[in-house]
């Protein structure tokens, strides 16, 4: 009954081979050889500052580069290109009156969560708790609450900068399956074999993750300075995304904001923003909210 | 005997392996499917000529775009030129089609294919050397790619001399763009980073968004001059010569703008260029309906 001993030696081989795929996988899931903290381990196991993936605290200053007519300036009423606004959100545009807005304590419509990254001006990015990111805008002098692991309480009272649930995402192509779209190519364990196949692989010093948010409760206000409106029941998703530039080595903070607004908009308005890193207060300069200035 | 036993031995190996093989783990790859048909989301923001506001234009950068003639595009050697692959991804309808080329072999990705309606290109995933510079500038240049987390970032030189918008802000061949691509679940934003020696004092850069459209189908986009000729007569170049665009302010007293901030410049991009705006004189303004013939 002895077992030959090339059969041994072959299946001693087989299961060398098979425990190094798999050992292999689950390092890798475990953000070996990454050099950022975020990869080495399951956020979900983390406290959301220990496991945020990309430090997006510090000072970050708007760079307006793109729709500087209408951010640097206030544009004219009446205009409101590039909004995908509806007959109705029209009708409450043409009816912008900025000194009513001032008379009514309304200046702080266009400083609403879903408008106050598009507005010039610095944020300051700082964790309040290990589970709350904070972001003070200079610029109407706002804050932000990003909470993690929590949901928008029932019955709030709405406010300019609504509730904010946060987490982190992108950290396995599971998590893109939640938007549905194409076909995502899931090589996880039972697909080991792939691990010589093809595929990139997290290089650089840059690691997988971005931080999503998802506004709701948020008073009704302006996308834009010029009365271009949101309703009460608009909700806004962020994604939030931090890199280097390698050529000039300065450090970039990306929003892409998606608005939904079944009340005003047509479609969801998408739009972007970044910020350049600088450094700790500098030009910290804070504003009140104001109806008549671009800032 | 001694088989025997180390059979046992390999048999609890292999439970020990069935156990990594039960146990979650997750992807070897932070890879996303970019692949599919993506629809645009990038509203064209209608630029006038005489409009480089938040454009880091250098004193070279402006003198070209101040030479611009719209009519150059009417030109029978110009009617049919590619955009640059940047505005070309930018300009509406940009409908965008990704696919990956693999290698037959080893199923290696070598290349994703970028298609749009205005674009044409591809980003070589296969570690492939960027070309001496010598080689050919093309519309499309020449992109090297690589994964940062769940960030396809490309870089793309050998650009043909071209503009980045499309009222005549230069791009030259030194140019090179760094272009970031992330999946948000539907949406797919692209951030490219413009270095320009010749034209640009700062990095210039700017954000496009698409949104995951399985349906859509991009239409031809045959182009040939018409048989008839153009309306530009035969040996004519339309430019202005320094100094003598006389169209140069109409933007500028359309939009109520300082025409100094109109023509761009790293200075204008940052908030604090508001305090200096409120001195600058403003020309009388012509019209505040400018926005109605954008439709």
């Amino acid at each position: 009954m002895k077992m030959p001993y090339r059969i041994a030696l072959v299946r001693i081989f087989m299961f060398a081979a098979g425990l190094a795929l798999v050992l292999a996988a689950h390092l890798g899931a475990q953000g070996f050889g990454n050099q950022g903290r975020g990869a080495v381990q399951n956020p979900a196991t983390r406290a959301p500052r220990a496991a945020a993936p990309k430090d997006l605290t510090g000072y970050w200053e708007s760079i307006v580069t793109e729709y500087w007519r209408y951010r640097m300036v206030i544009p004219d009423k009446g205009d409101y290109v590039i909004v995908p606004l509806n007959a109705e959100g029209r009708k409450v545009a043409d009816a912008w009156d900025p000194a009513k807005d001032k008379a009514e304590g309304n200046e702080c419509k266009a400083y609403g969560a879903a408008a106050i990254m598009q507005v010039p001006g610095r944020l300051h990015i700082y964790w309040q708790d290990d589970t709350t990111l904070r972001i003070d805008t200079d610029s109407g002098t706002q804050t932000r609450l990003l909470h993690f692991g929590g949901s928008a309480p029932a019955n709030r009272t709405p406010e300019w900068q609504g509730y904010s649930a946060a987490s982190w995402e992108g950290f396995r192509p599971d998590s893109q399956r939640a938007g549905g779209g194409g076909p995502i190519r899931d090589v996880s364990v039972g697909g080991a074999t792939g691990a010589v196949g093809r595929g990139p692989r997290e290089v650089g010093g840059e690691t997988s993750g971005y931080l999503k948010v998802v506004t709701t409760q948020m008073r009704p206000g302006y996308l834009r300075k010029n009365g271009v409106p949101y309703g009460a029941n608009a909700t806004m998703e962020e994604n939030f995304d931090r890199f280097t530039d390698p050529y000039s080595s300065e450090t970039w903070l990306v929003v892409t904001t998606v608005v939904t607004d079944p009340q005003y908009l047509m479609e969801p308005s998408i739009t972007h923003a970044h910020f350049k890193k600088i450094p700790e207060g500098s030009g910290w300069d804070p504003t009140p909210c104001r109806a008549d200035e671009a800032r | 005997m001694r088989f025997r036993k180390s059979g046992l031995k390999t048999k609890g190996l292999y439970f020990l392996l069935l156990l990594f093989l039960v146990f979650p783990a997750r992807s070897l790859w932070a890879q996303v499917d970019l692949t599919g048909e993506w629809s645009p989301r990038i509203y064209n923001d209608g630029r006038d000529v005489g409009d480089y506001t938040g454009i880091p234009l250098s004193e070279a950068g402006r003198l070209r775009a101040e030479s611009f003639h719209p009519e150059q595009f009417d030109l029978p050697e110009n009617i049919c030129r590619p955009h640059s692959f940047d505005i070309g991804l930018r300009v509406a309808p940009a409908q965008l089609y990704i696919s990956p080329e693999l290698d037959s072999a080893t199923q290696q990705i070598v290349d994703y294919h970028f298609h749009a309606y205005w674009s044409d290109f591809r980003v070589w995933m296969d570690g492939r050397p960027h070309p001496p510079e010598y080689a050919a500038h093309k519309f499309s240049g020449f992109s090297t790619g690589k994964w940062e987390g769940n960030t396809l970032v490309f870089t793309t030189d050998h650009l043909k001399e071209g503009f980045i918008t499309r009222v005549g802000a230069p791009l030259s061949p030194k140019a090179t763009v760094t272009t970031r691509v992330t999946r948000f679940g539907n949406y797919l934003t692209m951030v490219f980073i413009i270095n320009d020696p010749a034209y640009l004092t700062e990095p210039y850069i700017r954000e496009s968004s698409w949104v995951y459209d399985p349906q859509q189908v991009i239409p031809a986009f045959p182009c040939e001059p018409s048989p008839e000729g153009t309306i530009i007569p035969a040996g004519s170049v339309p430019s202005f010569l320094p100094g003598k665009n006389d169209i140069l302010s109409d933007f500028a007293k359309e939009y109520g703008i300082p025409p100094e901030a109109a023509l761009g410049g790293a200075e204008t991009t940052h908030p604090d260029y508001l305090k200096k705006m409120k001195t600058m004189k403003t020309l009388p303004r012509t019209t505040t309906k400018h926005f109605e013939r954008q439709g």
